[in-house]
């Protein structure tokens, strides 16, 4: 257990390194072109309610963009969740995006278009996501086991194929003639609670923000503290060798999906459900992209994922504000978190060179030990 | 029949070569996710040399479209050195590596598209028009039945990637450095043992990759696009990936796998042409190649064996 944390710590603080390189070669960047880094930096804090703005529009203050932020947030942490399942089990889900569409289309002509009220309505949104979610996922699993099909290229062909035949139904069925996106979910079955006044101040309350919380630790729990936790991190470690020690390979791959889709799905509840009402036609959304390199930079473990997810949104919701008040172009912001990621990425070298300097601090020590000795 | 076979042609073969480009990659054993991002890339500085040697040195568009792909080629190779040097010298995972070249190459690009368009040509605009090229018809072989239509409409750089896609296939297997390279994606202590520097063989291969995806981005913003801009970043990398999976890591059935993605796309645009169907009925129509995949992989995918070293962090020490 020490050794654990003694891992996590170190991670931590590969992470802290690559956060900083990362913001200061942002700013570096940002100075060349001309503008103050320090307020540029500012302003993504503003931008997502962490520190006061000059001027509020009407009805609104610090604490509604901080509620709109935690809104921004939660599909985040649930997509990087799933890409963590299905990364300590060694597969790449790369799908997810997919999978979010699958739960959150099924549940919005389900539950969406419905007249349900919302005590009901909204637990049957996250169900109805968290099943179908989970079948895409199991499905990519199942292929897998059954047929050897590479997870890389199932989910990929899936991805496209979601994707078109979603936008052909919502083309065809269920299209608002003025945005040409899917007509918006009823206030009843949707996941945040938008543009709630309270006391003259309006607030999005994201529900979904509990959901995402109650994941991470449920899954920090089965990671650690059960057996099936233990089998799929041994699936994930060395598939021959956890076979040979009489673990089921075939049937942990496919958990491990099924888990993994059920939190796709449900992100993609809190994303086209919660955080916007409508599903845009021929998109796949950013998040099940981004949330790859977001797990990549927590360590795939539910906790880091919680801070990474928080950093990453923040550099991205910010920076709408950021651009505007200092006429940047929006995507600084993503070149920023590129290359947090890139220098996060050489994690295994940091480590080399720590260890190196170690060495050669311990050699000179004992060098001089000796001379010491000798004297 | 024809535009079936005309259209289908000149999506398949971009897909081809930046296939080619990841078998390169992945039989040296480096994963190379990238290949979106290396498209990207190539595309963008390819699109950025064109259009300054048309409008600044007054350079005519016949030869402005070598020189895109030209600069395609060098840009798409010098990033993908980005790649290489994180997998192979800071030892990154390769996945990892992968996903960020791709984010880094998405948001950098259309960056500097907006911030150049801005600064030096004084319009707000987030694309570098290109306009699509010129299409060429081989005269007397093209009036064959159907074998014909191979000749007819052709993209000057459908000839560029067969050229490069015949190279490809001979360095790969009748050459001694694409024997090289095919040990160290299986063997790497093996071919280290026999005396081969596996980190430049690897770094050359992931540079190559580079090289022809950048051939193929800038054929895709020739034809489809007709310009630079965020939207070239539709998968296409992605799809050329599972091509590769999908022909097994060698090159001849690939080509068959792009085939399949060209001639089930350009037909289903056709069906939907000639029934007179909306549009809407096209997007039913796209998921057709998609779906053939798969069921052509439930079949297929027993024995597909990836390079055995693929991925893996190769290091001397544990030898």
């Amino acid at each position: 257990m020490k050794k654990h944390s003694g891992s996590a710590w170190k991670y931590l603080r590969i992470s802290g390194i690559s956060l900083l390189l990362g913001l200061l070669i942002g700013a570096a960047v940002i100075a060349v072109l001309g503008k103050n880094p320090f307020t540029a930096y500012y302003n993504l804090l503003q931008g997502c309610g962490f520190l006061e703005k000059e001027k509020y529009a009407g009805g609104r203050s610090q604490l509604s963009d901080l509620s709109s932020f935690i809104d921004y947030l939660t599909p985040m942490i649930l997509a990087a969740l799933s890409v963590a399942v299905a990364m300590k089990a060694g597969l790449f889900n790369i799908g997810i995006s997919g999978q979010m569409l699958t739960a959150a289309f099924t549940a919005t002509v389900l539950v969406g278009y419905s007249p349900l009220p919302a005590g009901i309505a909204k637990p049957l949104v996250l169900l109805i996501g968290a099943a179908a979610g989970g079948a895409a996922g199991a499905l990519i699993g199942y292929l897998k086991y059954k047929f050897n099909i590479n997870e890389v290229v199932s989910s990929i062909m899936l991805n496209y194929i979601v994707e078109y035949i979603v936008s052909f139904f919502i083309v065809t069925r269920f299209v608002d003639p003025i945005s040409r996106q899917s007509r918006p979910v009823s206030d009843a079955s949707r996941l945040t609670l938008s543009e709630i006044k309270i006391s003259g101040i309006k607030y999005d309350i994201p529900l979904g923000f509990i959901v995402a919380v109650a994941a991470s630790l449920l899954l920090a729990f089965i990671l650690d503290k059960t057996v099936l936790g233990y089998d799929l991190k041994a699936v994930g470690a060395n598939r021959r060798a956890s076979g040979y020690a009489g673990i089921h390979v075939s049937k942990n791959i496919l958990t491990a999906m099924l888990i993994s889709g059920i939190l796709a799905g449900l992100a993609g509840v809190t994303y086209y459900m919660g955080y916007v009402a409508t599903i845009e036609p021929k998109t796949l959304s950013d998040v099940g992209f981004n949330a790859i390199a977001v797990s990549i930079l927590g360590n795939n473990s539910p906790g880091g994922i919680f801070l990474a997810s928080i950093v990453i949104q923040i550099i991205d919701k910010g920076a709408t504000y950021m651009s505007s008040q200092q006429t940047l172009e929006v995507e600084i912001a993503s070149v920023i978190t590129s290359v947090i990621l890139l220098s996060s990425a050489c994690g295994l070298f940091y480590g080399e060179i720590g260890e190196k300097l170690r060495n050669a601090r311990t050699a000179a020590r004992k060098q001089h030990r000796g001379k010491e000795a000798a004297q | 029949m024809n535009s079936i076979i005309i259209d289908g042609m000149s999506f398949t073969l971009p897909l081809f070569i930046m296939a080619i480009g990841g078998i390169y990659s992945e039989r040296s054993g480096i994963t190379n996710l990238a290949l979106e991002g290396l498209q990207g890339m190539g595309a963008f500085i390819g699109a950025l040399a064109a259009y300054i040697a048309v409008n600044c040195f007054g350079m005519p568009q016949g030869s402005a479209y070598y020189l895109a792909f030209l600069f395609a080629i060098i840009g798409g190779a010098v990033y993908a050195m980005l790649h290489a040097l994180l997998c192979i010298r800071f030892k990154a995972n390769q996945v990892i590596s992968g996903v960020v070249i791709n984010l880094l190459a998405t948001s950098l690009t259309v960056f500097l598209t907006k911030s150049i368009n801005k600064a030096a040509f004084g319009a707000a605009s987030n694309k570098i028009d290109l306009g699509v090229s010129a299409r060429y018809t081989v005269p007397g072989i093209s009036n064959i039945p159907v074998l014909g239509a191979f000749f007819t409409d052709v993209y000057p750089f459908e000839l560029i990637i067969v050229a490069a896609a015949f190279l490809a296939w001979f360095v790969m297997y009748r050459t001694p450095y694409g024997l090289h390279l095919r040990a160290c994606g299986d063997n790497p202590h093996a071919a280290d043992a026999a005396g081969l520097d596996v980190a430049r063989i690897r770094f050359t291969a992931v540079m190559v990759s580079g090289a022809l995806s950048g051939i193929a981005g800038m054929s895709f913003a020739y034809s489809i696009f007709a310009k630079f801009s965020g939207d070239l970043y539709v998968g296409y990398g992605f799809l050329s990936i599972a091509a590769l999976i999908f022909g097994s890591w060698t090159i001849l059935p690939t080509l068959g796998a792009c085939m399949i993605f060209g001639f089930a796309r350009s037909a289903g645009y056709q069906l939907v042409q000639m029934a007179g169907l909306p549009s809407a009925y096209s997007d039913l129509i796209m998921i057709l190649p998609y779906v053939l995949t798969l069921i052509l992989l439930m079949f297929f995918s027993k024995n597909n064996q990836s390079p055995r070293a693929l991925g893996e962090v190769y290091d001397k020490a544990r030898r």
